[in-house]
């Protein structure tokens, strides 16, 4: 008897050993399976109690927000986090594909464990977005009347936005996210500043004698002169006028498809996502990336060029955004592409009259979004497994008020901004801290500084120039009456001065006709997606693209440049560069008939 | 699978000898001792290959394979049909197959380190140049390279400022970008890491080596060189050639760790290894299927050197290992 049950428990424990090791590798295929229809339950479950305990002291929730436009990952901090924390009592967790593998890698990884988190922000409404609907990885906002019970400000201060969603997205019923940047108005949609505009530091370009620049190639020798007579930054680190990271490169490189920018060209047409074309914002053209006299590889012989001149940071290929912006801050930059990359402009320096301003190069067409009512192609979600679905839907809600955004934006009333009579003005905080400043936050405000507890998501909800109904003025601070008002400082006054009394950057570029508007479109249907055999082939070709554009950037001399040059491009065409680049134009087309309409 | 492990009656059986009478027969019990790790390997190297079945289907993440639709062999043609394809896939293996013989080629470097390391006479000094040398094997890859980039760094990197300073270099100069000696780098860094740990089992080998052979020796009047030479090493050499082919049938497998965080546009053109390569467009380029077909081609190679060890053996031993 006694052998009889340890034969047996034997027998049990090494069925019970394979059982438990098989389990663990199970386990994993149990999760990857798409499990749309058992969510979808279980939220609908969830909402129904939370609804009743909707009371203002609500649990804690901790959402996981999936961005992939975010550059920081972890949890919100700062004054942001205290008045998400204060509202609506959740902490956001914020993870970010820019930092965590980079790529798709963190996008697939999640799809392939079925869950995308509680909030996800997408880069662009194209493969990804349409698969993961398909999927059934994010949740139907109509589902259980969750939009018009939560969704007030939603179908309020973006009814088109959600209109095209249902219409292009949702089988014309349903809503699984929306669009960012949503306003209307006429001409470009930017304020002060655009969005693609060649920033100097406009001291020392005064310095060097504000020569003239009629093209692009022009700054160069400006620039040189510049480095010469500021070789050390703040901290006595060398200064470069281009300092470029790789974190967001796509399907191309990123720093060099801003010359497109700023030429009148971009990577997306307002409504398919990017692929190997540059498409004019105004015009009917198109330009392939490796086109021999297109603005990509005329970008890429300018930073040629400037690396034999010394002014590329050798470090541009090693390093994230993060660290060019910290670059930036301690004065080792002397261009930027970008005016919002420009955290070097403190009171203190501009008061000295130091600081960053447009010097726009004759040729200039900057490229302009317009202002799009059905909103940009940047989605906000839910994931399809939130626990509590109307909790996070409330909050996007929130976004996309009035109030939303003027908090997420600019932080709660009185601290960096107070109404006047109706109308707001910068406190004092404000003038100090915006646009990002490490300003030390009060403690009653969250503490932190002002620049960390800035709201990490990194997706917008309303146009920031569009007008705010409750106040009048647009949200945008630098456009309020009273900062109009405000008396320039020392830069202000010297580069109003020599552009011949523009007060920004938007009004001299409009002036002078330097503005190309991209016309945004309403289609009716999806972005057609692009087929496997393609999606392959852009995949790779984009690798051997962004791979040679960086080593030509660096090439010893012309004679390497060259070679590389003619290494990429029959690369890239023996990967079916071609088979991409006509589909994408072809689509591009698509998107020109409805431009005509 | 612990607990599992845990409750199981094995030491028991083995406490009492008795058992042996009393029921399981001596074959049962051997293969009941080895089924755990029959276990392991059927789950950890069968079980996987289950996934070559993605390389025929056009899979995305988060749909079920049943709802890809099924190709067939497009993606193996893909690798062949396509001439620039066909360089990439042989520029990767050209990357693999020469840092993995520069691995084996550098494995005398612990031989020669172990060795060097029994003949301190001074402890304390031995004791210590052995866990210096270890310790790095315990450093990951992703650590190595915040070292690495702590070093060389353009603006703050130790090397860069003292190259300055000393005027040999008038600028900052990136030297993690840098597509020379890629190969060499690669392996030093490797060696770097592993030289200590790769001795350990070597300086077990030399501590078995009988006392009294050394003794002869030194009757005879052999200096220290020669004992090295004429005992140690052959003493060692056993140990050697089981872990050099235990490493040729590694030989394909040199991971990715390394080659991961090393890589930048500048470099990649000769450190994409094969698992990196498989990385790179399966996971970045977000092609899992034709991702799969190239890892396939790692399991042929492995056959192929598998063949070609046992035929190595047969000529060189007489007889063969499988």
């Amino acid at each position: 008897m006694v052998q009889m049950k340890k034969k047996k428990a034997l027998t049990a424990s090494v069925a019970v050993l394979l059982a438990a090791s098989l389990a663990a590798c199970s386990g994993g295929n149990n999760n990857a399976s798409p499990s749309a229809a058992p969510s979808g339950s279980a939220s609908s479950g969830a909402s129904a109690s939370a609804s009743g305990s909707s009371a203002p002291q609500r649990d804690a929730y901790k959402i996981d927000v999936f961005s992939m436009l975010s550059n920081f990952s972890g949890e919100q901090q700062g004054w942001f986090a205290k008045v998400v924390k204060d509202k609506f009592n959740l902490d956001l967790n914020i993870i970010s594909s820019n930092l965590e593998g980079g790529g798709d890698v963190k996008f697939s990884a999640m799809m392939s464990a079925g869950n995308l988190g509680d909030l996800v922000v997408f880069g662009d409404d194209g493969q990804k977005y349409q698969d993961a609907i398909k999927a059934g990885m994010l949740l139907d906002w109509t589902q259980d009347g969750l939009l018009d019970k939560y969704g007030q400000n939603l179908t309020k201060y973006a009814p088109k936005a959600i209109e095209k969603n249902k219409v292009n997205f949702g089988g014309g019923s349903k809503v699984y996210g929306i669009g960012f940047e949503v306003g209307e108005g006429e001409g470009p949609s930017e304020g002060k500043d655009m969005t693609y505009n060649p920033n100097l530091r406009f001291d020392l370009y005064q310095k060097a004698g504000s020569p003239k620049i009629t093209k692009m190639e022009d700054y160069l020798p400006v620039l040189k002169k510049m480095q010469e007579l500021e070789p050390k930054s703040d901290s006595g680190k060398p200064t470069y006028a281009f300092s470029m990271w790789q974190d967001w490169d796509g399907n191309m490189m990123m720093n060099t498809k801003a010359w497109a920018g700023l030429n009148g060209f971009d990577e997306g047409d307002g409504f398919n996502p990017g692929g190997f074309t540059l498409i004019s914002a105004d015009k009917n053209e198109v330009q392939g990336v490796l086109d021999e006299n297109g603005f990509y590889m005329r970008g890429l012989k300018l930073y040629f060029d400037a690396n034999q001149m010394g002014l590329v940071d050798p470090d541009s290929m090693t390093q994230k955004f993060d660290d060019v912006v910290n670059k930036m801050t301690d004065g080792q930059l002397l261009f930027t592409w970008f005016p919002w990359l420009n955290t070097y402009n403190t009171p203190e320096r501009l008061a000295e009259g130091k600081g960053f301003a447009l010097v726009p190069f004759e040729e200039e067409r900057t490229f302009s979004y317009g202002y799009n009512p059905y909103g940009g192609n940047r989605i906000w979600a839910i994931g399809a497994k939130a626990k509590h679905p109307e909790r996070v839907l409330e909050f996007i809600d929130w976004l996309y008020s009035p109030e939303g955004t003027m908090v997420a934006n600019y932080g709660p009333e009185g601290m960096a901004w107070k109404l006047e009579g109706g109308k707001p003005v910068l406190t004092d905080f404000g003038k100090q801290a915006l646009p990002s400043n490490p300003t030390a936050v009060p403690d009653e405000f969250g503490g932190g500084t002002w620049k960390d507890g800035q709201n990490q998501i990194n997706n917008s909800t309303l146009k920031l120039t569009s007008i705010n109904p409750e106040t009048g003025e647009p949200y945008d601070y630098t456009l309020w009456t009273s900062t109009l008002a405000q008396a320039p400082n020392k830069l202000e006054e010297s580069w109003r001065a020599a552009m011949g009394g523009a007060t920004s950057a938007k009004e001299y570029l409009l002036k002078n006709d330097m503005i190309a508007v991209n016309k945004q479109i309403f289609t009716g249907t999806a972005p057609e997606v692009i087929s496997d055999e393609l999606s392959q082939k852009q995949g790779q070709v984009a690798q051997v693209i962004k791979q040679y554009s960086w080593k030509m950037v660096f090439a010893k001399n012309e004679a390497e440049f060259d070679k590389l040059k003619k290494e990429m491009i029959s690369k890239a065409k023996g990967l079916g560069y071609d088979d991409v680049y006509n589909w994408n134009k072809s689509q591009n087309e698509k998107v020109f008939e409805y431009r005509a309409k | 699978m612990n607990s599992a492990a845990g409750t199981s009656p094995h030491p028991q059986t083995v406490a009492q000898p008795v058992s042996r009478k009393r029921g399981i027969t001596e074959r049962y019990r051997l293969f009941l001792y080895a089924l755990p790790f029959l276990v392991l390997v059927f789950v950890f190297s069968y079980m996987p290959l289950y996934g070559w079945i993605y390389s025929l289907y056009n899979y995305r993440p988060g749909f079920k394979l049943s709802d890809t639709p099924f190709v067939g062999l497009q993606w193996f043609r893909s690798i062949f049909a396509n001439p620039t394809q066909t360089q990439e896939v042989l520029r990767v293996m050209k990357n693999t197959v020469a840092m993995s013989a520069l691995g084996i080629l550098t494995s005398v470097l612990p031989v020669a380190f172990a060795i060097l390391l029994s003949e301190i006479r001074s402890m304390r000094f031995k004791k210590t140049v052995q866990i210096l040398t270890t310790l790095p094997n315990f450093i990951s890859w992703v650590l190595v390279y915040a070292i690495a980039f702590m070093m060389f760094n353009v603006d703050n990197g130790l090397i860069n400022k003292l190259m300055i300073e000393l005027g040999l270099q008038d600028r900052g100069f990136n030297y993690l970008a840098n597509d020379s000696h890629t190969w060499l780098a690669m392996i030093l860094w490797a060696t770097w890491k592993g030289l200590g740990w790769g001795a350990i089992m070597y300086i077990a080998a030399i501590t078995g080596i009988d006392q009294e052979q050394y003794d002869a020796a030194k009757v005879d009047g052999a200096g220290r060189f020669r004992q090295m030479w004429n005992i140690t090493v052959p003493g060692i050499m056993p140990t050697y050639f089981v872990l050099l082919l235990l490493s040729i049938a590694n030989f394909i497998n040199n991971g990715m760790e390394q080659y991961f965080v090393f890589q930048n546009p500048i470099n990649k053109d000769h450190i994409e290894v094969l698992d990196l390569y498989v990385y790179n467009t399966g996971m970045l380029g977000t092609n899992f299927s034709f991702a799969t077909a190239v890892s396939m081609l790692k399991s042929i190679i492995s056959i192929g050197l598998l063949f070609f060890a046992n035929r190595l053996s047969k000529w060189v031993r007489g007889e063969s290992i499988i």
